[in-house]
């Protein structure tokens, strides 16, 4: 594992990617990031708030989909109430994430695990909108949650769940 | 460090636990991303509540139907951070006590639970009279905006944390 995390950064120093995240790393708003102190931590505090509002908004909608939470509710209730806050929750983990890596380029785009991460959350967001097109719309129309919603439900949760870890390994990637 | 002056600190990071987290080269890392997923799970929660608190969301459904729907996941959560936290803290303990950030984040979480009690003892007596309102007390909006307020400072202290550590004394 180890050793493959290494080869894959070894090849993407070799890639056009290592020459851009220079480029990126030289131009005046990566060096303004860089150089305040605070700049960074701000930006990954507000990310984090964003995965607690838009992982919480997930949670309940798994959680009215197992009858665990909002049953006072009806399933479009629960989806009006909640879907809004994972999209605009994305919108700020996208801004945060790019004033992440424009900050600090080559520790992030030089990154085995950044790159495991980044298809992930698309992987995620495809899966999302299956999810709420499909499922959501049947479940609001008064359908009941089969198996297949179920498995659904958790395995978004689950791909949250690993796009996090990745986030934080991020910091701790072989390279 | 001068051996003779170890502190009570130093002892816990010394234990077996505290340099088996240190040495591995895994191990503080995954507890570092199970507690940001416990903290993750324990943010969102809470802010449900407090939303629905100062009237912003979820207003046609009972406060306490909200509450009793978030808090066994805030509770869980909580756990498994405090779990973790505890931990990463074991392998650190001499530097995360000498950092004004890691103390300053203890007393936002003390704050906090303060906060949460007198919201749950003595404003939570009254609730039936407006679990369903969707304008709530005065009290209850207060506790709600000071609960956003710590939690908010919670993590920013946590994250201030590991951009200090071992910066302060020795």
């Amino acid at each position: 594992m180890q050793d493959m995390l290494y080869h894959f950064s070894q090849w993407l120093s070799s890639t056009w990617i290592s020459p851009f995240a220079l480029n990126l790393n030289d131009t005046a708003v990566s060096q303004w990031l860089d150089t305040h102190f605070w700049a960074i931590p701000i930006m990954q505090v507000i990310h984090i708030l964003a995965l607690g509002t838009g992982f919480g908004a997930v949670l309940m909608i798994d959680l009215r989909v197992f009858n665990l939470a909002g049953t006072d509710r009806t399933f479009a209730e629960t989806e009006r109430r909640y879907v809004r806050w994972i999209w605009w929750s994305l919108l700020v983990l996208l801004i945060t994430g790019v004033g992440m890596t424009v900050a600090e380029p080559p520790r992030e785009l030089i990154n085995p695990i950044f790159w495991i991460k980044i298809p992930t959350v698309i992987f995620a967001v495809l899966v999302s909108l299956w999810f709420h097109n499909r499922v959501m719309r049947q479940l609001a129309a008064g359908g009941t949650a089969g198996p297949g919603i179920k498995l659904g439900a958790v395995f978004v949760v689950l791909l949250w769940i690993f796009i996090m870890f990745c986030g934080r390994w991020i910091a701790y990637a072989p390279t | 460090m001068n051996p003779a002056s170890t502190s009570i600190w130093d002892k816990i990071e010394g234990s077996s636990l505290g340099t088996t987290i240190a040495e591995s080269t895994w191990m503080f890392p995954t507890l570092e991303s199970i507690h940001v997923i416990a903290l993750v799970t324990v943010l969102g929660t809470v802010f449900i509540v407090d939303l629905r608190m100062l009237g912003w969301t979820s207003n046609k459904f009972a406060l306490t139907k909200v509450a009793k729907d978030t808090l066994p996941w805030t509770w869980g959560a909580f756990v498994l951070a405090a779990i973790t936290g505890s931990l990463l803290w074991v392998s650190k303990a001499h530097d995360y006590m000498n950092n004004p950030w890691f103390i300053r984040k203890m007393v936002a979480m003390a704050l906090a639970g303060l906060n949460m009690m007198y919201f749950h003892f003595i404003t939570w007596r009254t609730v039936e009279h407006w679990d369903k309102d969707a304008t709530m007390p005065a009290a209850v909006k207060v506790a709600a905006a000071l609960s956003i307020v710590f939690w908010l400072c919670v993590t920013f202290f946590g994250r201030a944390i590991g951009f200090t550590l071992g910066v302060f004394g020795s």
